[in-house]
């Protein structure tokens, strides 16, 4: 009887918790089974106790004074060890964060900073994000003439005014100008290693080079700051110290002098005749070019590059490898991670991925034998070309046609040609949505794209993995990898275990 | 000392076995053994009868020291199992019902763990198993599992392992329940070839048992000695079946 | 070997001679790699239709904050774990007492020449060591997944932590419950009983003073397995688990005594 009052008020404990935690509310249900169980395991025990344990015998007594004893003393041993571990308040922070490391980008820009930096952090005391960005601001003003100061936000109003702080958890990187003309500072509300490097590199950014953006054929627009919008990549250029002005296609006799390369996105309709006569004129001189175009458009460009052997493709590329993971999965919008050996792509590997919502391949023939061509960002080699002009409009589709190439395609590109002495160079990305404000700071697009920059304008040395602005830890893991490690890992060892086990069984049968 | 044979250094040749004084247990309301006087001396082939629920079960448990007294003492081999229950139990084998064994473990795995347990190591402990193993005739199982084994081969190792450290004292439970003619005349055979060097406690209700291998016998009949003394004297009488009527209202023992 | 090795070893062998460890095992492996796959494969998706959606633009992140591989995967598969391993360890320790009682090998083992103390002892070093493999076998996978994903080896030493003494302290009570009984599936309740109360005392507050509420928590397994699954190690949680265990091995060798005295 005992027993059974026991055993019932158990289930009724794990029924009323268990009710309890799967629905997170402590209802009528789990009060009740909670209070009668823990009161019929109550009601067992004690009776239990007072039914069996008998204190007749000095023996008795002796033995349960022991093993009580005995019972208390480990209970005072494991209550005192946690009181004493408690006050002296010994933790290790194995936390990701505390192992923060600098990217290689951050460690040169503390290094060559071009003055003293003082970083203002304004929190509120409840911010429980301040650990975290202390600890951050900490750690690289070790690699720099970097300072910290924290400032309560309710606590100096003043300097809340004055630098237009409008959150807790918000930097203001303020460069100390030697010279007295004054402090240049740059407000980060979201403080990240990413944007302190911006910020930094902002402030002390040497002159890159003058760059010449088309526009009025639809091109992507820089000063537009939606999703479909450029300005966060024409914030970058400036960011990394290039000058950037547009000028209208229509009107372009020549490219000026002055400028360093050209910039052409997406434009969506044919280019004009005298624009692309005076591209031509400024890349025979030893110009540069920067093209991202969109898959199934005709802008005029595409003839130019052909004949600096860069053909692109009219069709959309399908990677069903690479491809993400989206609600359509249809191999269109492609996460690559294949990059050949190219200075552009020189730090970025199959951790390191770019991502283009639908991309036309290139193929490269050599103009000339000394021409270098090269495959900067590949597909997988299960990518294919869909010509079918229904799927570049509504970017969805099946399977391809039996019996269509497979293979790697190139999706962007780059191309060095020397003539007469003077250096030509094109970047050419097969999709320009990725450097959109939409997708420019996904993955690492915005590295590819800047370093392609730097590249054509051989700045090779400014090529770098910026820190990034979310954390790595937002990244995917390649659809590959995962697959990888669950059949290696995670799908193996419970087969070899049940493996085991069933070679167990048949020896105790048979033994 | 473990492995040693157990000649107890306190106690002397005059020393019984077993002596038991005013010995009592109660479960809660039921008293299981009730104010018993027993002693048994050394080196006998001992029997404790009575009908199931009679408290010999109870009795080995108190003398083995698993059950305290709720009153009295029980002392074995001059020991008290109670304060002194690693000494009582170092001079003692345990030999249970069929059953109580390691199923899982294979024969010569389950002798070296009960040789190690108690206190055997290397060259002693391969002795003590060849030697039960040849006492037993365990040669042909050494390396099948005890639970895929017959009753009788089962009952055979639990005696084998209550050997091992070659004990003053064995205590066997109904050594041959169950068991066929055959398995128990392989049985008494082995128990048989104990007595003489060892004091041999055995706890049965099967006359016959009794009979064979014991030269002195105990019945015992709700918790009480009712009987004690040579075999043929206790069991030769017309009315022994009497010793072994139980006592109205007496209960199955119950399993501690 | 003295006793408390031989028993040691007649653990290992009646455990990994029985086929119910591989499957036991085999399922945690499992469940804990299909629990976080399943988490990732959705992570990657949300993370696509974030990166491809319209909200968002240069100075807004267009992914959530919350979206990482640490708030989104790894965290709330350790909660889960941490839960399942209140539901799942009981099932282990179980039999470590009660089959003993069961069969009547107890009284084999008390009368050797090993103590009590020396049994209980034992008994809780293998089971100790058979949680810690089944906290391997549930951890390899997720480790080798993520670590790749930047998440550091040190935060992950410091989650397998957590979850070991998790799983210890659990087993602590679950062989605490076993030695009381003859009945396994008494002890798995019971057991269960124990940890699922244990667990947190967040629905008392209502009902407690704040002193008592304060020291409840401070005996609650959530808080100190949180810490751990967050990437802290704190000292005064590992001294909490090792507590844990103390206090079980004790209650455990009580059960012996009470078993000579009453029962």
């Amino acid at each position: 009887m005992t027993g059974q009052l026991a055993l019932a008020g158990c289930i009724a404990l794990v029924f009323g918790l268990g009710a309890y935690r799967a629905t997170d509310h402590f209802g009528a249900f789990s009060a009740i089974n909670v209070w009668l169980g823990a009161g019929a395991l109550a009601v067992a025990l004690a009776y239990g106790a007072v039914r069996r344990i008998r204190w007749g015998s000095p023996d008795s007594r002796r033995l349960l004074l022991r093993g009580g004893g005995i019972t208390a003393l480990a209970l005072t041993v494991a209550v005192g060890l946690e009181r004493a571990a408690d006050r002296a308040d010994l933790r290790f922070d194995w936390t990701f964060e505390e192992r923060f490391e600098p990217a290689l980008a951050t460690r040169r820009a503390l290094a060559e900073l071009c003055g003293p930096v003082e970083i203002l952090l304004f929190y509120d005391p409840r911010d429980p994000r301040i650990r975290r960005t202390r600890l951050l601001v900490e750690t690289l003003a070790g690699y720099g003439d970097v300072s910290l100061r924290e400032l309560e936000l309710g606590a100096a109003p003043e300097e809340v005014d004055r630098f237009g702080v409008g959150s807790s958890n918000s930097l203001v990187i303020r460069l100390r100008d030697a010279a007295g003309s004054g402090d240049r500072y740059r407000l980060a509300e979201r403080p990240s290693e990413g944007a302190i490097y911006e910020a930094l590199y902002g402030l002390c950014a040497a002159r890159g080079g003058e760059i010449l953006a088309l526009r009025g054929e639809g091109e992507g627009d820089l000063e537009r700051g939606d999703d479909v919008g450029y300005a966060g990549l024409a914030a970058a250029l400036a960011t990394e110290g290039y000058a950037v002005r547009s000028q209208v296609t229509t009107s372009l006799e020549a490219v000026p002098e002055d400028v360093d390369a050209v910039l052409v996105i997406a434009p969506r309709r044919h280019l004009h005749r005298s624009g692309l006569a005076a591209l031509e004129r400024f890349l025979g001189r030893g110009g540069r070019l920067i093209a991202l175009l969109e898959p199934g458009s005709d802008s005029g460009l595409e003839a130019v590059l052909a004949r600096w052997g860069i053909e692109g493709s009219p069709s959309l590329l399908h990677d069903p490898v690479d491809g993400a993971q989206g609600p359509e999965r249809d191999g269109a919008a492609i996460v690559a991670y294949h990059y050949d050996r190219h200075p552009i792509a020189a730090q970025l590997d199959r951790n390191r991925m770019t991502y283009f919502s639908g991309a036309r391949a290139f193929s490269l023939r050599k103009p000339e034998a000394l021409d270098e061509l090269s495959g900067v960002v590949l597909s997988s080699p299960e990518a294919w070309l869909s010509a079918d002009p229904v799927r570049l409009g509504r970017r969805g589709g099946a399977a391809p046609n039996p019996g269509v190439r497979r293979d790697y395609f190139a999706i962007a590109v780059a191309g060095r040609y020397v003539r007469d002495g003077r250096e030509t160079r094109i970047f050419a990305v097969g999709d320009a949505d990725f450097a959109s404000n939409r997708h420019l700071r996904t993955l690492y697009n915005l590295d590819l794209v800047m370093n392609g920059v730097h590249w054509a304008l051989a700045r090779e040395p400014e090529i770098t993995l910026r820190p990034k602005i979310r954390d790595t830890v937002q990244f995917p893991l390649p659809v590959t990898d995962s697959l990888r490690s669950l059949y290696g890992v995670g799908l193996l060892l419970p087969e070899l275990l049940l493996i085991a086990g069933g070679a167990v069984w048949i020896r105790r049968r048979a033994a | 000392m473990a492995g040693e044979s157990a000649t107890t250094p306190s106690s002397s040749a005059a020393c019984p076995a077993v002596e038991a004084v005013g010995l009592t247990r109660r479960f809660g309301a039921r008293v299981a053994v009730d104010g018993l006087d027993l002693t048994i001396p050394r080196n006998a082939a001992f029997g404790l009868l009575g009908a199931n629920g009679a408290g010999k079960t109870t009795f080995l448990r108190l003398v083995t020291g698993l059950l305290l007294p709720s009153r009295g003492t029980v002392r074995v081999n001059g020991r008290c199992p109670v304060r002194e229950a690693r000494a009582v139990q170092r001079g003692l084998g345990f030999a249970m019902e069929t059953g109580r064994l390691y199923p899982e473990l294979r024969v010569a795995g389950f002798l070296r763990f009960a040789g190690s347990a108690r206190g055997l190591s290397g060259k002693a402990l391969a002795d003590a198993i060849e030697r039960v193993v040849d006492a037993f005739s365990l040669g042909s199982v050494t390396q099948r599992l005890v639970g895929h084994l017959s009753k009788g081969t089962q009952q055979r190792i639990a005696l084998a392992q209550a050997l091992l450290h070659d004990p003053p004292l064995v205590i066997v439970d109904e050594p041959t329940g169950s068991l066929d003619p055959l398995q128990r005349r392989e049985v008494w055979s082995a128990l048989a070839g104990l007595v003489g060097r060892r004091t041999l406690l055995i706890c049965t209700h099967d006359l016959e048992e009794a009979r064979a291998l014991c030269a002195r016998v105990a019945v015992l009949r709700a918790g009480q000695l009712v009987a004690e003394g040579a075999t043929d004297a206790v069991l030769g009488g017309a009315d022994t079946l009497s010793l072994f009527r139980p006592a109205p209202g007496a209960a199955p023992e119950p399993r501690a | 070997m003295t006793p408390l090795l031989a028993l040691c070893r007649k653990e290992i062998a009646s455990l990994f001679g029985s086929t119910a460890v591989y499957l036991t095992l085999t399922g945690v492996a499992l469940v804990s790699a299909l629990i976080f796959f399943d988490h990732l494969r959705l992570y990657n998706q949300m993370l696509f239709v974030y990166a491809s959606s319209t909200m968002g633009g240069f100075e807004t992140d267009t992914i959530p904050d919350y979206v990482n591989l640490w708030d989104s995967v790894f965290f709330p598969v350790m909660e889960t774990l941490g839960l399942t391993l209140c539901g799942a360890v009981p099932l282990t320790t179980m039999r470590v007492f009660a089959e003993e009682r069961s069969r009547g090998t107890d009284e084999l083992l008390l009368t050797t020449a090993l103590a009590p103390g020396q049994i209980v002892l034992a008994k809780f070093a293998i089971t100790f060591a058979f949680v810690a493999l089944m906290m391997v076998a549930s951890f390899v996978y997720p480790a080798a997944a993520i670590e790749r994903g930047g998440l550091g080896a040190q935060h992950l030493a410091a989650v397998f932590v957590g979850l070991l003494l998790h799983g210890v302290g659990v087993a602590s009570i679950g062989l605490a419950c076993s030695a009381f009984t003859s009945s396994q599936l008494t002890a798995a309740v019971s057991a269960w009983a124990v940890a699922f109360v244990l667990w947190d005392f967040a629905w008392i507050t209502p009902f407690a003073s704040e002193p008592v509420a304060g020291m409840l928590d401070a005996i609650a397994l959530r808080p100190r397995y949180g810490h751990m699954a967050e990437g802290f190690v704190v000292i005064a949680d590992v001294a909490y688990y090792f507590g844990l265990a103390i206090v079980g091995m004790a209650i455990a060798r009580l059960s012996f005594d009470l078993r000579r005295i009453g029962t």
